[in-house]
């Protein structure tokens, strides 16, 4: 068996943990840096770029660079009609199906995206692990965070990502609720817990009642669309106005512009929005000063839509703001200082922050991996279902079966017969959601209810049995009780991936993997080549070759270096990489007099007294 | 597609899938293997949490038999058993989630007592449009449907929305009084059904229950009433000032100033 992990699969960045000795830790890379940019970009190459380098690539390829995924997980193409204008990627796909997303002449779906972010993760992880020589480093198991308020769809689709990534998926938790886990690590202690999330995308709240090591969620509420990316938007748009449209390159400097003014202004009364002046097809150094309150004037509308899921969860939990003990702040956007006044206002006591806001929820999604790995039982975690699930009946109305805020696992029934003489099959459709009408709610899932006995209308007596698991996830089993003849349901789900279609994607990915693979050591042993080539051209075109060499190397010699230079360069462009590799080190060989000859010299030279620069 | 409720069969062992072992069917592990059981069709909440078939219940309680049992059953802890422990896990938890929240507050709770005693449901009743007003409201009823009529009248007429919330707000005040009553009215006949003897006839049971399935019944309709209250108040386009935590469709915090 491999390693166990957690992993905060996060908008705008992402962190492993795991744990050791009891304790939850992240981990960094040689840098001390956690946290993973959740970007990914298509290489001319085909390779893939996932973390800091995708990053670098937003202001150079930006139409092969895909950041904020997580917002269309388990979304489809009409959902984000009003997103995709600001945004430098193609996004689309069938009406009614999975979105998909455009890079280069490669099409993504957003789970495929994810899973690179997390197989990046994965191997800095096991990385980490052969570092600590570990014999077995393999990392093959997870917990993945999602936001509480995720849906079955988005749920879905993280867990498919997992798969995609080479990852088993033992929970899928959400991050709130991990957060509570890490912080009740040290305070063994008892009472009501409100996490306030604000990530990058998202905004969870979720009440939590903590006793004997049983962490109940009591209520969950949030916006799945709401986060510091929105704030980036308005201050975006702030300077759009002032400099009217322009290229996706430019607004990608202007994103990267104003992402620092936003983290600024959180330390300092002023601050200025700066762009790059350098950057292509830009007003020429674009300045433009900002205080703090101005700032908190335009973004206060967006921190006020976080106030109607607080008081819907503390009135779902049946608790007072007063009542709540501890109140815990969570994600990037919560170092906001606005987020924070208004916090403390609404529950009238000073939000706790002990643990790095960005990486408190990966932590938290370790200790869970350790509590079901290891097989140690002082902490429980009990989680909610965020949203009500029915099932459409007659008009386009929603039967509920599971109330939001239900402890998971949970599960539901409803009988169903038939209409006409000898039916066979019930039409059911699945829906997610607190509204009356099946059209304001999340379609989840159609299908057909297959091989009931033929019998009179209204005879049969059909059990369909909803279940939803420990993960949040929806499964579906369904039995005529006259007859006890189970029932074949095949489910479709409405915007994500069918298990056909995940094995398909693990297979090429496979595939791709292997051309990623390839597509990186070819570009190694391209600089490789490169190099040894500049090295090379440097030493014969020295003004004093003739007087360094002369009486040291023959004249076949310096023919060998010619052509064997001339192979080399030959071959650079092609993609075989064993050739260019077998040219390049037959360079390498042909110049080996040569650089021990000027070695020597060097050698001689900085002996006598000159410095060495000067040779 | 109406649900309609399923008879249940009396089941009264339970077979071990780990050791074939018969167990009680209240029993959760196995008392051979220790295994942790299939769950049979149980149909029970009270029994299932130890407890006695009460309608008084101590909230902590409560809350500390459904923390030691979801130690007990929660899949977390059988991750690395076998396919069938992990199933009874994941139905054993569910059905424990169930029952806590059926017998956490009061009227869920005497709900299911009535539905183990064999009584009819409440809910199909109450959903069903036709129902009839419980004597006990008929007079309530009668005012309110005349004002709500006369406040739509007005409201399509364009009259002032402060005025016409502040009448709704007036009608509220007899139901929610009505309420209130009725809370008592409901811990009354619990406490009554708790104290009846064991000796007591089937008769005097039936009548007991029968006494707290009428007085749900009357709670589903004030529930009702003030629900559609709660409908015009929004559909008059200002909040009242503590109904808009409800409402999942209220409009924005930042209107709700009364």
């Amino acid at each position: 068996m491999g390693k166990v992990v957690g992993i905060d699969l996060g908008t705008t960045n992402s962190l492993v943990a795991y744990v050791r000795d009891g304790e939850p830790r992240v981990i960094r890379d040689s840098s001390g840096d956690a946290l993973v940019p959740s970007i990914v970009s298509l290489g001319e190459e085909g390779t893939i770029f996932v973390g800091r380098e995708a990053q670098r690539r937003l202001l150079t390829a930006p139409s092969r660079t895909v950041y904020s995924v997580k917002r269309f997980m388990g979304r489809g193409a009409e959902d984000v009609t009003d997103e995709a204008a600001l945004l430098p990627f193609r996004v689309g796909g069938e009406a009614g199906g999975v979105l998909r997303i455009g890079l280069g002449n490669r099409e993504f779906t957003p789970p495929e995206i994810s899973a690179f972010v997390l197989r990046e993760l994965k191997q800095r992880a096991e990385e980490h692990f052969r570092e600590q020589g570990e014999f077995d480093f393999e990392v093959d198991r997870a917990v993945i965070t999602v936001p509480a308020y995720f849906n079955d769809a988005q749920r879905t689709a993280t867990r498919d990502a997992g798969r995609l990534a080479g990852l088993e998926v033992l929970r899928i938790i959400s991050e709130p609720t991990a957060a509570s886990l890490a912080y009740g690590l040290d305070k063994k202690n008892r009472g009501t817990i409100a996490v306030y999330d604000l990530g990058g995308g998202t905004f969870d709240i979720s009440i939590l009642k903590v006793e004997d090591g049983v962490f109940q969620a009591l209520a969950t509420s949030g916006d799945t669309h709401l986060g510091g990316d929105d704030i980036d938007r308005v201050l975006i748009e702030l300077v759009l106005t002032d400099v009217g449209g322009v290229s996706s390159e430019a607004l990608q400097a202007i994103r990267k512009a104003v992402i620092q003014t936003k983290w600024d202004l959180s330390d300092h009364e002023q601050a200025e929005i700066r762009v790059e002046p350098q950057q292509a097809g830009l007003p020429a150094g674009y300045r433009r000063p900002i205080t703090r309150a101005e700032f908190e004037t335009m973004i206060r509308p967006l921190v006020d839509r976080t106030l109607g899921p607080v008081r819907q969860a503390l009135s779902d939990a049946g608790l007072e703001p007063s009542e709540i003990d501890e109140v815990v702040l969570v994600g990037g956007a919560t170092r906001t200082p606005l987020v924070r006044r208004l916090v403390a206002e609404l529950f009238g006591k000073t939000p706790h922050s002990d643990f790095n806001p960005d990486e408190v929820v990966a932590l938290g999604a370790a200790v869970q991996a350790d509590i079901l790995v290891s097989g140690r039982r002082e902490m429980l975690l009990l989680d909610v279902t965020p949203l009500s699930l029915g099932i459409e009946t007659i008009g386009g109305v929603v039967s509920k079966i599971i109330m939001r805020n239900s402890t998971i696992p949970a599960s539901g029934r409803e009988m169903y017969t038939t209409s006409v003489d000898n039916q066979t099959s019930v039409d059911i459709h699945v829906v997610q959601g607190e509204r009356e009408l099946v059209a304001d709610c999340r379609s989840l899932a159609r299908f057909k209810l297959r091989g009931i006995p033929p019998m009179p209308a209204g005879l049969p007596r059909v059990e369909v049995r909803f279940q939803i698991d420990a993960n949040g996830i929806l499964s579906v089993g369904a039995r005529e009780l006259r007859t006890s003849v189970e029932q074949s349901i095949e489910v479709k789900p409405s915007y994500g991936l069918t298990d056909q279609e995940v094995e398909r994607m693990l297979i090429e990915s496979f595939e791709h993997a292997q051309a990623d693979f390839d597509a990186r050591l070819l570009i190694e042993a391209r600089n490789e080549a490169e190099s040894v080539i500049t090295a090379t051209e440097k030493s014969l075109r020295r003004p004093d070759f003739a007087e360094v060499t002369g009486g040291e190397l023959t004249g076949e010699e310096i023919a060998q270096i010619g052509r064997a230079l001339a192979d080399l360069k030959q071959v650079m462009s092609g993609t075989d990489r064993e050739v260019i590799h077998e040219k390049t080190h037959a360079l390498n060989h042909a110049t080996r007099h040569l650089a021990e000859v000027m070695m020597n010299r060097s050698v001689r030279e900085a002996l006598a007294g000159r410095n060495v620069k000067d040779i | 597609m109406t649900p309609n409720s399923i008879p249940v069969s009396p089941v009264t062992t339970l077979e071990c899938r780990n050791c074939g072992a018969g167990a009680p069917v209240d029993e959760h592990f196995c008392p051979q293997c220790s295994r942790i059981l299939a769950l049979g069709r149980h149909g029970d909440y009270f029994t299932f949490f130890g407890l006695p078939r009460r309608l008084t219940i101590a909230q902590a309680e409560l809350e500390r038999r459904f923390r030691e049992l979801s130690r007990k059953f929660h899949p977390d802890y059988y991750y690395n058993a076998t396919p069938a422990e992990r199933l009874a896990s994941l139905e054993r938890s569910s059905y424990l989630n169930d029952a806590y929240r059926a017998l956490r507050t009061p009227a869920t709770r005497i709900e299911h007592l009535l539905a183990i005693e064999g009584l009819p449901s409440t809910k199909t009743e109450g959903d069903s449009g036709g129902a009839k007003v419980p004597p006990a409201l008929l007079e309530e009823v009668f005012a309110l449907n005349e004002e709500l009529d006369e406040i739509r009248e007005q409201r399509e007429a364009g009259a002032d929305p402060a005025a016409l919330s502040a009448r709704l707000q007036a009608a509220r005040v007899p139901i929610d009084r009505k309420q209130e009553e009725h809370e008592r009215q409901m811990e009354d006949l619990s406490a009554k059904w708790d104290s009846l003897p064991e000796t007591a006839s089937p008769g005097e049971r039936r009548a007991a229950l029968e006494a707290l399935r009428e007085t749900l019944l009357e709670r589903n309709y004030i529930n009702n009433l003030l629900a559609t209250i709660d409908r015009e108040v929004a559909s008059i386009g200002l909040q009242s000032p503590d109904s808009g935590l409800r409402s999942e469709d209220s409009p924005k915090t930042e209107d709700r100033r009364p």
